[in-house]
């Protein structure tokens, strides 16, 4: 067991796509595999800054909806290609990011919290107003990706396991992406602010640009899921900037373990479904994951994923 | 003895729930359905939670009731057809990962349902790319303009600018020109202003104020005394279900009645049973459907009896009408194309005239929208038949395409 666990670890985004490879055959549906592909990263880029930073922002939805909104109007609007779209809604991301978090970074603990709330519903109130944009109450229609021409390959994104593997390469990438930011010395600075951050400014570690930085990141990923969020559902629902929304990746970190790399996948995989079979027998299915969201909190409070690997590491 | 039967269900049950593991978890099982004559599938995505749970389950007991009568006559060539209701949560992202999985997974033939504006628009997006027929029951003016619109899109359901249209008309001619909008501020309060002042403005209304409140307000006592002080003959409640119950219920304890026509573009059956007789008192309303129809139409009386029969003496409400209509407007269609091939029940939706619930009946060529009659109601607290009749129908405005927005109007090319 202990060598495996080793292995595991060592090559931990190896690991987990081999897992979401065969991810989808296990699913009752694959619609739902991707939703959890795009929640897991929404939740990873989340987690980037709550569980390795320590800075717990309730204003994620803001990146989550930009990124979708932005890449579908750039295509909508200006018709743009979605490869060139998809990059304009994680940059217009980063850079709502770097706005929100260059105001938010000044406060500590709950009033961090608070601000960025604040700030996003900010956000949601523009998009929610810019009708002639955003479709408004109605949401973002009409976004469609051609088949796509790859090396004499066609992939038709109407296939719906076609559409997981093209929205598995991206979740990937940015999945290598974060674990080398955490192998990263940066990475082991955001752990040390979220440990002591008196401690890290007098090792001289300059605490507020490293959390603009982590901040910056962080939404950048998230716009990465709600781009990819757009292509798959071809519409971006106004609910995907709502609060309700930041909550949900924040429930999804807690019950998959915040602070661990796999942590937020086992997370919304384990929220949506819990989701999709309380709701197949009962309409009282927020009752049921609000529940298992307590007993979670009280008695695991590493959350699944983090409580396995305790229970690995000892045994 | 009792042991037996006991064990007998107890064999049953964990043979069936051992099939429909079988069948969900793995996806290589086979599906041991397919065996025999594939079932007719209608797709049926409601909002069973949320604001709108009481209207989403009577669309689907109505909609049962219209797969029922389809299969007692047989089906099509013994083809029995069925009803897969889904949980739209009234979440647009919801909405479009559970149509997604009607279409992928239970492979449905046919999509009908949803109880929004945001909701039918994201239903529409799925299925007019993968090419699946969607029957919307639910008010959108946006569904039926050429942004929207598909081969594959119909809509069953009135639309806000004939209800709005209707209710104005009626209203405005009988109580007076002076109008105030007391308006939620989202695309169903702003699509029902314009359907008011498009029928309004021939009519020579004169708006004094169009006051806009936040979607899901609850206190409207600021803007009673501004209403009150304007002295309209009108004052058009454009929001809906508790918006519309907490603004009627807070201008009739403010007395606003005594000088001033309340009126809502749509007036629920299920809204006025649940805010109560005496909120509602006197306020005008348009309707799709109200089941006492049945004193002047025949097929009202139909559905009606066979609602009751199925349901202990209930009757199916306005949201449930249209589900019985939705589905059976497919299924018939079915019928008369001789075939579920998309295209040719399309071809067959376009041609058909039905008369199923309220009267004549047809969808217009260029948006397929269902052209229809709009009932006037106004509640009432008195000489009420039993606890179902708290209406009265004032008025039915009759079907007819000068009703509509014009095709050209709509972006449609004639």
């Amino acid at each position: 067991m202990k060598p495996f666990i080793a292995l595991v670890t060592r090559h931990r985004v190896l690991a987990v796509i081999a897992f979401l490879l065969v991810f989808p055959l296990i699913m009752p549906y694959s619609a739902l595999a991707v939703n959890v592909l795009i929640f897991g990263l929404f939740a990873v880029g989340l987690n980037v800054l709550f569980g390795y930073t320590g800075l717990l922002s309730f204003g994620h939805a803001a990146f989550l909806g930009v990124g979708g909104y932005l890449t579908g109007i750039s295509m909508l609007s200006f018709g743009l290609p979605w490869w060139l779209a998809l990059p304009i809604g994680v940059i217009a991301s980063a850079l709502v990011g770097l706005v929100m978090g260059w105001l938010a970074i000044r406060t500590r603990g709950i009033y961090f919290s608070m601000v960025t709330l604040a700030l996003a519903q900010c956000v949601y109130f523009i998009f929610y107003k810019a009708e002639r944009w955003t479709g408004g109450e109605n949401g973002l229609r009409g976004i469609k990706v051609e088949p796509v021409q790859m090396g004499g390959l066609t992939f038709d994104l109407l296939n719906p396991l076609t559409k997981y593997y093209f929205i598995l390469a991206f979740v990937a990438l940015a999945l290598w992406f974060v674990s080398r930011l955490l192998a990263s010395p940066f990475g082991a600075v955001m752990e040390t602010i979220r440990e002591n951050e008196k401690r890290a400014a007098a090792c001289g570690f300059d605490v507020a640009r490293s959390k603009l930085l982590a901040f910056v990141l962080s939404a950048a990923i998230c716009g990465l899921a709600g781009g990819l969020r757009a292509l798959h559902l071809s519409i971006v629902p106004i609910d995907s900037l709502h609060y309700l929304t930041s909550g949900q990746a924040i429930m999804m970190c807690l019950l998959g373990g915040m602070g661990t790399f796999f942590g937020p996948f086992v997370g919304a995989a384990a929220f949506l479904l819990i989701e999709e079979g309380a709701t197949n027998f009962t309409s009282h299915w927020q009752l049921v994951t609000g529940v298992v969201f307590i007993v979670f909190v009280l008695f695991f409070p590493k959350g699944i994923w983090g409580s396995l690997l305790e229970r690995m590491k000892r045994s | 003895m009792s042991d037996v039967i006991l064990n007998a269900n107890r064999r049953k049950i964990l043979l069936a729930s051992a099939a429909a593991g079988a069948t969900t978890v793995s996806p290589f099982a086979i599906n041991f359905l397919s065996a025999q004559t594939p079932t007719i599938k209608i797709g049926f995505p409601v909002p069973l939670t949320g604001a709108f749970g009481v209207e989403a389950q009577d669309q689907v007991r109505a909609a049962e009731l219209a797969i029922k009568e389809f299969n007692d006559a047989g089906g099509f060539n013994g083809r029995m057809a069925e009803l897969v209701v889904r949980d739209d949560k009234l979440n647009p992202g919801e909405a479009a990962t559970r149509t997604l999985e009607l279409i992928e997974k239970d492979k449905v033939n046919f999509i009908v349902g949803s109880l929004s504006a945001a909701v039918q628009l994201s239903i529409n997006n799925v299925t007019k790319d993968r090419k699946i027929i969607f029957n919307s029951i639910s008010q959108s003016d946006a569904i039926n303009e050429v942004k929207d619109f598909s081969k594959y899109t119909f809509h069953e359901a009135l639309n806000p600018h004939m209800t709005a249209g209707a209710v104005g008309r009626y209203a405005f001619a009988k109580y007076g020109k002076k109008v105030v909008f007391l308006t939620a501020d989202y695309a169903y309060g702003h699509e029902m202003v314009r359907g008011f002042q498009t029928a309004g403005k021939p009519m020579g209304i004169e708006v004094l104020a169009d006051i806009r409140h936040p979607i899901g307000a609850a206190d409207y006592s600021s803007f009673l005394p501004r209403i009150q002080a304007l002295k309209p003959d009108v004052l058009c409640l454009c929001n809906f279900g508790r918006d519309l119950l907490n603004s009627v219920k807070q201008a009739t304890d403010f007395g606003l009645k005594s000088t001033t026509k309340l009126v809502a573009p749509v007036l629920l059956y299920t809204s006025r049973v649940a805010g109560g007789a005496e909120a509602f008192d006197g306020v005008v309303g348009g309707t799709s459907y109200y089941w006492r129809l049945e004193d002047t139409v025949p097929s009202a009386k139909v559905l009606n009896d066979r609602y009751r029969k199925a349901y202990a003496g209930a009757v199916p409400s306005d949201y449930g009408a249209l589900g019985y209509a939705g589905v059976k407007s497919v299924l018939t269609a079915v019928k008369n194309a001789g075939s579920v091939d998309t295209d040719k029940v399309i071809d067959a939706m376009r041609k058909l005239k039905y008369d199923f619930y309220k009267g004549a009946q047809y969808y217009r060529e260029c948006d397929h929208q269902s052209v229809q009659s709009v009932l006037i109601v106004e509640s009432k607290s008195k000489d009420m038949k039993d606890k179902n009749d708290v209406f009265n129908i004032v008025s039915v405005e009759a079907a007819g395409e000068a009703r509509l927005r014009s095709c050209a109007e709509l972006g449609h090319k004639a």
